[in-house]
C-alpha cells in the first residue's frame, strides 16, 4: 500500500512541481529515464518471480540511472556521447523488452 | 552475438536472485513485510516516478520552445520583408518623382525627344514594346542538390548549369542584334549592369537570380529573333542546347513590359551654374 501510494506521490510530485532540470543535467534525462523503466520493469518482474527484494529495487534503480548518466556524461567528453547513449538506449532496451515479455509470461500465461 | 545473448539472458537483476537465494536460507522472502523495507520500496518509486514524469514532462515543453523560435523567426522574417517591401515602394515612389521633375527640367530647357530616347536607352524609365522572350534554363540532369535555389546547387563545376559568362553572351549577343532594351528575370539590364557569378548563383547587379533565367528584349520582334540566332552569340547558345542539354526558348512577343532600372546615377555631369550659362 505505502509502495503505490509512493508511486502515486512521484507522479503527482513531478506534474505539481515540474522542476527545473537544470541545463547541465537535461542531455542525461533521457537516458536516466530509460535506466528508471528498466529498473522499473526488472523490480515488476522479480516481483512477479516472487524474488522481490526491496533493496536490491533501490539500490538497483539509483545505480542504474548514476551509471547511464555518467556513462552518457563520458562519453560526451569523449567525444562519443551519441554512439555511447546508443549502446546505452540498445542495451536498457533489451532488457526491458525481455523483462515486459517476462511479465507478459507471467500475468497472461502465454 | 553472445554480448546480445547475455543481455538477453541477463535481463533481469543478478541482484534480485542472490537476494532471493540469502532469504531462502533465512526463512523470508517476497514482498517486504516490516514498515521499514516497505519505505524505503516506497522512497524508490517515489524516485522513479519522479524521474520518468520529469522526463515526459520536459520532453512536453521542450517541443513547444522549439515551435515558438521557429515560429519568431517567421515572424521576424515576414516582419522585415514586409519592411523592405514598403521600403522599395518609396523608392519606386521616389524615382517616380524625381523622373517626373526631370522631364519637367527637361522640357524648360528643350530636351523633349531626345531625352526620352536617352531615358529608355539608359533604362531609366519602364519601356513596353515588341521584343522576343527568351528563356533559358539549367539542363534536366544538372544536379540542383537539396532544394531549388540557387543557393543550394551542387555547384558550376556541373556543365549542365549556366553560367554567368553564357548569360553575359546572350545579352550581350541580344544588344549586338537590335534590341533596345533587356532585362533578366524582371531586373533592367543598363549599360553598366554586371553579370557574374558569385558561390553558385549568378547575380545580376548583385541581386541573386533563381534559374530559369527569362530574358525579356524590346526591339524589332522576328528581326531580332532572326538576327540573335544567327548571331555567333546565338550560335554559341544553340551549341549550349546541343551539347549540354540546357534548355533554351525563344519566342516573338507582341509587347514585352520592362521595368526601370533601380539605380541609375548621373556619374559625370555636373548641374549647370549661373556663371556657366551662355
Amino acid at each position: 500500500m505505502i509502495a503505490v501510494l509512493g508511486l502515486v506521490v512521484g507522479v503527482v510530485a513531478g506534474l505539481l512541481v515540474q522542476p527545473e532540470v537544470p541545463a547541465a543535467v537535461v542531455p542525461y534525462l533521457p537516458i536516466a529515464v530509460v535506466a528508471a523503466l528498466d529498473a522499473v520493469f526488472g523490480g515488476l518482474r522479480a516481483m512477479l518471480d516472487g524474488i522481490f527484494d526491496d533493496k536490491v529495487f533501490v539500490v538497483s534503480f539509483l545505480s542504474n540511472v548514476v551509471v547511464a548518466a555518467l556513462i552518457v556524461f563520458l562519453g560526451d567528453e569523449l567525444g562519443v556521447g551519441s554512439q555511447l547513449s546508443t549502446g546505452v538506449v540498445v542495451v536498457l532496451g533489451i532488457r526491458i523488452f525481455s523483462n515486459a515479455a517476462a511479465i507478459r509470461r507471467h500475468v497472461f500465461r502465454a | 552475438m553472445s554480448l546480445l545473448t547475455n543481455v538477453m539472458d541477463h535481463s533481469l537483476d543478478d541482484g534480485y536472485a542472490e537476494a532471493a537465494a540469502r532469504k531462502r536460507t533465512d526463512g523470508a522472502g517476497g514482498m517486504p513485510r516490516t514498515v521499514g523495507a516497505k519505505l524505503v520500496l516506497a522512497a524508490g518509486l517515489v524516485l522513479a516516478a519522479l524521474v520518468v514524469t520529469v522526463g515526459a514532462v520536459q520532453a512536453r515543453v521542450a517541443a513547444p520552445v522549439v515551435a515558438k523560435e521557429r515560429e519568431e523567426l517567421i515572424d521576424r522574417i515576414d516582419r522585415e520583408t514586409d519592411a523592405a517591401d514598403t521600403l522599395e515602394g518609396t523608392v519606386d515612389k521616389l524615382r517616380d518623382d524625381v523622373s517626373t521633375r526631370q522631364r519637367e527640367a527637361l522640357e524648360h530647357s528643350g530636351g523633349g525627344k531626345r531625352t526620352d530616347l536617352v531615358g529608355i536607352l539608359a533604362g531609366a524609365v519602364e519601356v513596353h514594346g515588341p521584343g522576343v522572350k527568351l528563356v533559358v534554363d539549367d539542363a534536366k540532369e544538372a544536379t540542383s542538390g537539396v532544394g531549388n535555389g540557387p543557393r543550394e546547387t551542387a555547384g558550376f563545376s556541373d556543365t549542365g548549369r549556366v553560367r554567368d559568362r553564357d548569360m553575359q553572351r546572350v545579352v550581350n549577343g541580344l544588344w549586338a542584334s537590335g534590341a533596345e532594351a533587356v532585362s533578366i528575370n524582371g531586373q533592367r539590364l543598363t549599360a553598366l549592369s554586371a553579370i557574374r557569378a558569385a558561390g553558385q548563383a549568378i547575380l545580376v547587379d548583385n541581386k541573386p537570380l533563381v534559374p530559369p533565367y527569362t530574358v525579356l528584349a524590346v526591339g524589332d520582334g522576328k528581326n531580332l529573333s532572326t538576327r540573335f540566332q544567327d548571331s555567333a552569340d546565338g550560335l554559341y547558345l544553340n551549341a549550349l542546347q546541343e551539347n549540354y542539354g540546357i534548355r533554351t526558348a525563344i519566342s516573338v512577343v507582341d509587347d514585352v513590359r520592362l521595368p526601370a532600372a533601380p539605380s541609375v546615377i548621373v556619374r559625370t555631369a555636373q548641374p549647370r551654374t549661373e556663371k556657366d550659362a551662355s
